[in-house]
């Protein structure tokens, strides 16, 4: 009888268990989604000053349209060549401030201090979002989320990767 | 963008009335975001709650002496402990809790565990491999992962954390209030002649009072007026008896000082000395002497060579090797103009660790958290039978 018992009384622990983890996992999903969305708004916002910069300043027309056609790839970009297009315009806009502090170009300060507050936020972003990835990516890569397929049908995250040494 | 006027929680896990690094950075983080208007509840181990000044402060119980980590940490768990940090999060309705050393058995632990929603961690350990840490790792990890951004205090920290957890943190610096220390008013007796100050206690060996005492027999030969100047508490007798007795008359100890005597003193001595062998995650001590513009000799060790950046706010010796140290003052007290450059470049070095620019750097990550979800509930009311009941 008490064998019986100890039995029943694993197999709950066993389902505890799971339930456990899979409430972990959903957590982590979460997780990405959250700091996802907010690094997305943060880039959107980004490209948007990027246009405002574009048309606002003087700039030659090629460089004007190096930063124009950046900011509008980064907007509208698939979700696969998102990486792409947000390195790309990471570059455009380092090489703009490059000139501004080369004194080639004069930009508005107001712009300058605007963009640099975003791209320090977008720095600590992508840290967050890069973080939440790999904790997924850690426990699903584990035995028992694969055997019992924990993760339901969610896909595995989309691994971005920012070169956020050029931000 | 600014951050919202939010509802702030946050959570110490070592004892409020002892003091510590950690309690202070609590404080005073707490003290500049209610100044910027928002809500701010502090919950900590309070031995005696008769002795508790700042309102804002919500008690756990008592603190218990637990040796963890090398030494004795005063922290707080149980039951009692833990009924407590449940009430003051579903009391207070956050929108975002700020946990410190959720790595540590305490309070910050048991939030961490019993809330969900917007969670800020502060790591403030550097340690090389840890063995509780090790073991512990797979009862901490499901927990720490729960909080949305993680701070370290340096990149000391950060590695601790990567490490032991798999997780990597944004480095964000302990903040200090440089006004405080650039008002400091420099003291004749600290001052006259040449000294030498010393600074915390100094029984602890990795303190290294005894490589700076070891390096005195050299120093005095050559700078006939110099006194050693040891400030923090500790027991003096035993400290003497370590030193030859030709040169016991040179060293004066003042015992513990208060905070504006602490900036007072950094300000006065001729060189400020920190020859700590190591276990230091951040040197919050240095950051102060340079807001207070003293000239600093430290050890090598990476954390302070970090905030010195490699000696442009002060010199560096080999840790732990008196004739180094002693060659690198020796230097400094002959050369006036190398002392004046030192401390200027010091006091600007230090804004960067002014509160207004630490805090705005934390309401930063405190943004990013905040958008993660609508605020902190109890993890426990929100168990899946319980949300589908709530739809009904």
């Amino acid at each position: 009888m008490s064998k019986y018992l100890i039995i029943i009384f694993i197999l709950l622990l066993f389902a505890w268990y799971l339930s456990f983890s899979a409430t972990r996992l959903d957590r982590l999903h979460h997780r990405v989604e959250t700091s996802w969305e907010h690094l997305d708004a943060l880039l959107q916002r980004r490209a948007a000053l990027a246009l405002e910069i574009a048309h606002q300043n003087d700039l030659d027309p090629a460089m004007d349209m190096l930063l124009t056609a950046s900011a509008y790839e980064s907007r509208e970009a698939a979700m696969a060549d998102r990486n792409e297009a947000e390195s790309l315009l990471s570059e455009s806009l380092k090489l703009i401030r490059e000139s501004v502090s080369a004194g080639e170009i004069h930009i508005k300060v107001a712009f300058l201090d605007r963009l640099s507050d975003i791209t320090e936020k977008i720095r600590v972003a992508i840290s967050i979002h890069l973080e939440a990835v790999a904790a997924v990516e850690n426990l699903r890569s584990k035995r028992i989320f694969q055997v019992f397929h924990l993760a339901g049908r969610a896909k595995l995250p989309f691994h971005y990767s920012f070169e956020d040494d050029q931000l | 963008m600014k951050l919202p006027l939010s509802r702030i929680g946050m959570v110490c896990p070592y004892g409020w009335d002892t003091p510590g690094g950690v309690q202070i950075h609590i404080k005073e983080l707490a003290e500049h975001f209610i100044s910027l208007g928002h809500y701010v509840s502090v919950i900590a181990p309070v031995s005696d709650e008769s002795l508790v000044t700042e309102p804002w402060l919500v008690s756990a119980g008592r603190p218990l002496a637990v040796p963890f980590n090398g030494s004795v940490a005063r922290v707080a768990f149980g039951p009692v402990a833990t009924s407590r940090v449940r009430q003051w999060i579903a009391g207070n309705e956050f929108d975002l809790l700020h946990l410190h050393q959720p790595e540590v058995p305490s309070l910050s632990l048991i939030a961490c565990w019993s809330a969900e929603g917007p969670m800020v961690g502060t790591f403030h350990t550097a340690a090389a491999k840890q063995r509780t840490l090790v073991a512990a790792g797979p009862i901490l990890e499901p927990i720490i992962e729960k909080l949305t951004a993680r701070i370290a205090v340096s990149e000391m920290a950060r590695e601790t954390l990567r490490e032991h957890f798999e997780t990597d943190a944004v480095v964000i610096p302990n903040g200090l209030s440089t006004s405080k220390y650039s008002t400091a008013q420099r003291r004749d007796e600290w001052s006259k002649d040449q000294t030498i100050g010393f600074l915390g206690r100094y029984e602890e060996p990795r303190k290294g009072l005894s490589v700076l005492l070891e390096a005195l027999p050299l120093l005095v030969k050559k700078n006939p007026n110099l006194r050693i100047l040891v400030a923090g508490p500790g027991d003096s007798e035993k400290v003497l008896k370590t030193v030859p007795i030709s040169i016991r008359s040179r060293i004066i100890f003042l015992g513990r000082l208060s905070e504006s005597e602490k900036a007072d003193f950094l300000k006065s001595v001729t060189v400020y000395v920190a020859p700590n062998t190591g276990g230091e995650s951040f040197g919050i001590i240095l950051t102060e002497a340079m807001a207070a513009g003293a000239t600093i000799v430290a050890s090598d060790i990476p954390a302070f060579a970090e905030v010195l950046q490699s000696g442009e706010y002060g010199s560096l010796f080999i840790s732990e090797n008196s004739q180094s140290l002693a060659t690198v003052i020796d230097g400094l007290l002959k050369n006036q103009e190398k002392r004046k450059e030192l401390s200027k470049s010091g006091i600007e070095g230090a804004d960067k660790y002014d509160w207004k620019n630490v805090a705005a750097q934390i309401s930063g990550v405190y943004e990013m958290a905040l958008a993660s979800g609508p605020g902190v509930t109890l993890a426990s009311e929100n168990r899946p039978w319980k949300r589908f009941r709530a739809n009904e």
